[in-house]
This record gives C-alpha cells, sequence and structure tokens, in this order.
C-alpha cells in the first residue's frame, strides 16, 4: 500500500486511498439527517431517505409536509411504497397548515417514543429552520431513538446541528431487456458529517433481491475481489528514517 | 321483498297496495299480475329492527316502561301515566301522532289483551272497555296445525274457547294455547320487559365562591374526569368524546368538547387533549368575574377493554399507545383530516386505488396488491395528472419526447404500453360502445438526464379525436 505524504506533512483529505472506496453510511437512528435535492429529483431523495434510513420496519413512520407550500400537487402511493419494501399502513401523513406548525408536530412526533421515523418535507427557503429547531429535534431524537429526516427541496444548506447531510439526484439506470428503464439509480453525495470528512459521490443501484440500495462500484467490484495486502514493516520500529514499503 | 325459499315474496305493503288486494307473503309474480306498476324495494330487518328501536326511545315521553314486540310493534305501559295527558283517548290520538308511522292502536287491562287487540281487533272495538272475547283465535298467535285444528272444531272467538274447560283445551290443542288464553283473559301475568336507557355518565362541581384563575379551574376539571373514570370503569367503558362546560357567575356558558380515536379513561390523557384544545381556541376562555360551575359529561362512550399488561408485550403495547396518543394530540390541533393514513380500495384505476383516511379511525388490516407480474407503480402519483406535450409514434408507440413546465426531455428508455381501461360499469351506458370511457396506456419512461416518469396517453387513436398526455407519476 502507497501512502503518500504531503510536503506540508499534513493529512490527505477527503477519503482514503483504498482499493475499495468507503461505503455510504448509512442514516443512523437517533440522530437528525437533512437531505437536499432538487425538485425534479425529489422521487429519488425521498427513495434514499425512506430505504436508507435505520428504524425498525414494524415501528410507525410519520411524514410532515405543509400542503400548499410545494409547487407540484403529489401524494404517495401505497404500491410504490410497497416496492421500496415499506408497510404502507405504517405511514401516517400529517399536513399542517404553517411551517411552524410543522416542526412544532415534528418535535412532538420525535418525543413520542413508539414512533420510529420521522421524515420532513419543505420546499424553498424554510426560514423557521434553524439551528436552535435543529437542535431541538436532535435532543428529541436522541432522547427516543427516533429516525428524524428532514427532506430539503430546492434549499441552501444552512447550518445546523444535524449529523449528516446529503444531496441527492436521480441518476441514467442501467436498461432492462428491450430498452426498458432499468431499477433505481440514485448518485448521492454526503456534503457534511459531524465528526468525519464528507464523502462521495456514489452512484447508487437498486438491489431488487435485497430490497435496498447498493453502491454501484462494490458491486462491480465483488467478483474476484482481492484481499488487500496488509501493511508490511520490514524493519521494526527504530526511530525516524523508517523506509516506507509499497 | 324477501327471498323465501326459490321465490320472491312480499314482505311488507304500505296501504295503497292492500287497497289493491295484495297481501304479505304473496309471490312477485302474482303481486305483479295483480298491479303491474308495483315499486318494490329490499327488505332490510336489521334497519327495521333500529328504527324500532328509535321509536321506542321516542315513546319514552310517554311512560317509562316500554318494551319491544318485534317485528313492528311496541307494548307501552301506561297505567297512571294517562291523566298526564288528559285522558287515554288523548293520550292514544298523541301517540299516534308521535310515532309519525300508521299505526293501530289497542288499550287492554294486560299486555297480552292490549297486544292482541292492537293486531287482531277491528275498528273502534279496540278503545278501552273492548271485549277480548270477540277476537278471532288467530289472536293467540299459535302454530298453524294447532289454529286449524281450532277452526276445524269449529271455535271461532276467544269467547268460544274461554267456555271450555282448560284441560281438555290443553289435552287437544297443546299447553301453549292454554297459556296465551290464561294471558290474554287476564288469568295469568304477563309481564313486560322494559328496556331501560343506558344512565349517562356526568359529574358536576358547583363553587360556593367563583373561581376565577384557569389552573384552579383546570385542577377541578381533573378532578371531575376521575369521577367519571370511575362511572366508566364499573361499566367498562372508555369515553370517546367529552363534554366540559363552564358556567360563569354572570350566567355565560363556555362549551369545550373533545374527540378521541380509541375509547380513553386517563384522566391525565384527557387533560393533555383538553389544554391542546384550549391552546387552540380561536377566542380565549374569559372568566369574567369567576366560574360558578363546571359540568362535564361523557355523551358518547365505547366498551374499553382493559389490556393485560405482560412482561412482553408491555412495550410494544406503550408504545402503541404512545403513537395514538399522538395521534389524537395532532388531530386536535391542526384537525382531524389533516393526519390521515394510506388504504386501499379495490379499483384498478391508479388515483383510486387508494384513499386517504383519518388516522383515528380504527382500520382493518388492509392488504396491498404487491403482484410482480404487474408493472411496478411510481412512488409519488401527481393529483390531478398534469399535461404533458409529447410527441410520440402513432398508433400506440412510447413517448420520443415531451415537454413538462416549459422544459424539453428527451425520452432515452421507455416500457410499456400498460393498457388500464376506464370503469365502464361506473357510467350511466357505460356497456355502450363508445360510452365508456377513455382506455388509458401507461408508459414508464426515462429521460436523457436519469429521471423516470410515468406517463399515460388519454384515449386510443382511432377511437377519440384529440389524444392528449398526462404526467401521472413519478419514480425514484
Amino acid at each position: 500500500m502507497d501512502v503518500t505524504v504531503p510536503p506540508q506533512g499534513g493529512r490527505p483529505p477527503g477519503r482514503s486511498a483504498s482499493p475499495f472506496p468507503a461505503t455510504p453510511p448509512l442514516l443512523e437512528q437517533g440522530q437528525l439527517h437533512e437531505v437536499h435535492c432538487r425538485a425534479q429529483d425529489r422521487a429519488a431523495a425521498f427513495a434514499f431517505a425512506l430505504t436508507r434510513g435505520q428504524w425498525a420496519r414494524d415501528g410507525d413512520l410519520f411524514l410532515l409536509r405543509v400542503p400548499g407550500k410545494s409547487r407540484l400537487p403529489f401524494c404517495f402511493s401505497g404500491e410504490g411504497l410497497a416496492l421500496l419494501g415499506l408497510e404502507p399502513q405504517r405511514l401516517t401523513i400529517v399536513e399542517p397548515a404553517s411551517e411552524i406548525g410543522l416542526l412544532r408536530a415534528a418535535l412532538d412526533a420525535a418525543r413520542c417514543p413508539g414512533v420510529a421515523a420521522v421524515l420532513m418535507d419543505s420546499e424553498g427557503r424554510f426560514a423557521d429552520y434553524d439551528l436552535t429547531a435543529s437542535r431541538r429535534l436532535v435532543l428529541a431524537a436522541e432522547a427516543s431513538r427516533a429516525c428524524v429526516l428532514l427532506l430539503r427541496v430546492e434549499a441552501e444548506p444552512r447550518a445546523s446541528a444535524a449529523q449528516t447531510r446529503w444531496s441527492i439526484s436521480s441518476a441514467p439506470s442501467v436498461p432492462l431487456a428491450a430498452d426498458a428503464p432499468g431499477w433505481p439509480a440514485i448518485d448521492a453525495q454526503l456534503l457534511r458529517r459531524r465528526g468525519g470528512p464528507a464523502a462521495g459521490p456514489w452512484r447508487l443501484i437498486w438491489d431488487a433481491e435485497h430490497g435496498r440500495f447498493e453502491d454501484a462500484d462494490r458491486r462491480a467490484a465483488m467478483p474476484g475481489a482481492v484481499v488487500p495486502l496488509p501493511s508490511l514493516r520490514t524493519d521494526t520500529a527504530d526511530g525516524p528514517g523508517q523506509r516506507h514499503v509499497a | 321483498m324477501t327471498r323465501a325459499g326459490n321465490a320472491l315474496r312480499l314482505a311488507a305493503l304500505d296501504a295503497r297496495a292492500l287497497g289493491e288486494g295484495l297481501v304479505s307473503g304473496m309471490t312477485l309474480a302474482d303481486a305483479r299480475a295483480r298491479c303491474p306498476d308495483l315499486l318494490t324495494r329490499p327488505a332490510d330487518p336489521e334497519a327495521d329492527a333500529r328504527e324500532l328501536e328509535w321509536l321506542a326511545e321516542r315513546m319514552r315521553r310517554f311512560t317509562p316502561m316500554v318494551a319491544l314486540d318485534p317485528p313492528d310493534g311496541l307494548l307501552l305501559d301506561i297505567s297512571g301515566c294517562a291523566h298526564l295527558f288528559g285522558g287515554e283517548a288523548a293520550l292514544v290520538r298523541q301517540v299516534r301522532g308521535h310515532a309519525g308511522y300508521a299505526s293501530h292502536v289497542g288499550l287492554g287491562p294486560n299486555a297480552m289483551a292490549a297486544r292482541a287487540l292492537a293486531r287482531h281487533g277491528r275498528g273502534q272495538d279496540r278503545g278501552q272497555g273492548a271485549d277480548v272475547t270477540t277476537l278471532p283465535v288467530a289472536a293467540l298467535d299459535l302454530e298453524d296445525g294447532a289454529l286449524a285444528a281450532l277452526r276445524r272444531a269449529g271455535l271461532r272467538t276467544i269467547g268460544d274457547l274461554a267456555r271450555r274447560p282448560m284441560a281438555m283445551i290443553a289435552a287437544r290443542f297443546g299447553a301453549q294455547a292454554v297459556a296465551r288464553l290464561r294471558q290474554i283473559l287476564g288469568e295469568a301475568s304477563s309481564p313486560l320487559d322494559p328496556r331501560r336507557p343506558a344512565e349517562p355518565i356526568r359529574a358536576d362541581a358547583r363553587f360556593p365562591e367563583p373561581i376565577a384563575r384557569t389552573d384552579d379551574v383546570m385542577d377541578v376539571i381533573e378532578g371531575l374526569l376521575a369521577q367519571a373514570a370511575e362511572q366508566m370503569e364499573a361499566r367498562h367503558l372508555g369515553g370517546r368524546r367529552f363534554l366540559v362546560r363552564l358556567v360563569r357567575s354572570d350566567g355565560a356558558r363556555r362549551d369545550l368538547a373533545i374527540e378521541t380515536g380509541q375509547p380513553v379513561r386517563d384522566p391525565a390523557a384527557v387533560m393533555r387533549l383538553l389544554r391542546e384544545r384550549i391552546d387552540t381556541l380561536a377566542d380565549p376562555i374569559d372568566p369574567g368575574f369567576g366560574f360558578d360551575a363546571v359540568q362535564l359529561a361523557v355523551p358518547h362512550t365505547e366498551p374499553l377493554v382493559e389490556r393485560q399488561r405482560t412482561l412482553e408485550g408491555g412495550a410494544q403495547a406503550h408504545r402503541q399507545e404512545g403513537v395514538v396518543a399522538l395521534i389524537d394530540r395532532l388531530g386536535i390541533r391542526i384537525g382531524r383530516d389533516r393526519v390521515r393514513r394510506i388504504a386501499p380500495c379495490d379499483r384498478h384505476l391508479p388515483e383510486a386505488a387508494q384513499r386517504l383516511v383519518p388516522a383515528a379511525q380504527v382500520q382493518a388490516q388492509a392488504s396491498w396488491n404487491t403482484d410482480e407480474s404487474r408493472p411496478p407503480r411510481p412512488l409519488l402519483l401527481l393529483d390531478p395528472p398534469q399535461s404533458v406535450d409529447v410527441i410520440a409514434g402513432v398508433p400506440d408507440g412510447p413517448p420520443l419526447r415531451f415537454r413538462w413546465r416549459g422544459q424539453l426531455h428527451e425520452v432515452r428508455l421507455a416500457e410499456g404500453p400498460e393498457r388500464i381501461a376506464a370503469e365502464w360499469w361506473r357510467r350511466r351506458e357505460g356497456h355502450q360502445p363508445g360510452g365508456a370511457g377513455r382506455t388509458r396506456d401507461y408508459y414508464r419512461i426515462e429521460d436523457g438526464e436519469g429521471r423516470r416518469y410515468w406517463m399515460f396517453r388519454h384515449g386510443l387513436f382511432g377511437e377519440e379525436a384529440d389524444i392528449r398526455w398526462y404526467l401521472h407519476g413519478l419514480f425514484p
């Protein structure tokens, strides 16, 4: 393994240069996660948030949105949810009249012990979502171990107490037979992460067999993969001037 | 009109039909032969039973002892009540008017006699002082065999039967005939089984001096809820609707109502909901000079089963209750029809295959169609479908290029068509050719930037003049 030391002597930023790229981290429960996307990629962002979230699938999922805010009149399809591996009867859709009401309802839901995940859908600036509001959500999530997700469509990233911040967009899929569109594909980029470096972008492709999104590079690298050599040190640790072995 | 055996028979008739000579039990074919423009409706015995119970409740203003005499009668014990309404004749008139239905009313010294007079008496013979002995033997309501035997023996009226020795009647016509006869004549008792109204659940508090502080009033309400909870616990009920009435010292009254999705008894849970309701009031509660009294009523109750708290199921039940309480709270704060769940419907049009129901309603286990062989459905459905301008191959080729919201998209991949026909059975002339509504051909397409859409062509080429395309859903 080759470890390059830059002239300044600092640590190399970004992901470590290993044969396998780091896998995109899952959205852990008991934390707040933000997902940014453009308006036309909303479906992809929803699919990402719903499937990569870590919560017990037999728990209740609360989706909150302000109906007037979105420029596109959409609703969830139960069969579409079932295809992603979620149970439609576990979903409760809450539609407060204002964004303040949205935050309040999300806080109540995050504090409730029986709720497994809270997903907020917001569009635009969302001025009421500031550092304090995000901090309250984080505290509620940590107390009840619920997974709190905030979808921010067409919004600029803002400072918040979220554990991870993602940018999601739809990607071209691998065609099936007869030029049919293939399984969903998503480009995911980790913009910010508390206690770790930013990373990405990753191409995630839906794996119908396992019912989850898989990293495309990892899938390609799986067959015939070679176990990496551990870093060998032929010299014993005897002070500076060690030689690096490739 | 009901189905008895293989034939449709008439179950109940109105006055005009009786005038035409139709009788109950006649087959529909005979009835139609007599009266060609007969209007019929299927019989609904449950609705009739409910209506009879409602009528019994209405009769309660005349006497507390009201009993049902199914399928279509009521027995009222009016001893001691007649003078309140101006005499028995006036009472009978008021009962007739109050019932709202054409009715026969019979008065008698005991329940069975009154019943017999009402059902089998004739005209003015039904009033007070009518002689039971002139009633036909059919008034005994015996089986057909015993009735035929009575007729063969030449006994036409109850008076004839009463003159014969009881032992002989029992030997020839059965013990039931004797029992009924004795009840009608008044020699044996025929007690009523009245329906008692359920006691409402209430708790009141009156103060010797008016209370102006809202916190103190809330404490009082919590105490009243505890009293109501005791009453409900004794009857194994839970409240679905609570009504709190605050009576101010100047006479003004303020009502607060809360509804819950599941029956509750716990005072703390109801207090939380009450505080939510008070927070969302348009005009806040003004104590004025203070409240004189607080009244609590639970108008709508339901049986509440106490769940056994086992060790392993305890946590799960606690979580479920937490979610139910959360749904109630959010419902009170933002409106019950803004907290909803998706329920499947058994229809094949995509926008009708599901509907949103309020989450507070108890719902049965839903079964979703996860048919693997069917093409996949999108995650988001657009409601209403958005109109798009499409260039596609004619007559049933997939889209090649489309414009949506001012942006041009090139189609790279397409799958389809999946044909979904209109629901012809829901239209008036749907079975006629051309009256069924437009068929839709759905296509699953992907554009050059990697976004996947669900689009349909509304109508088939060759059948319709103008063909339009619509975007119905978005895939992830």
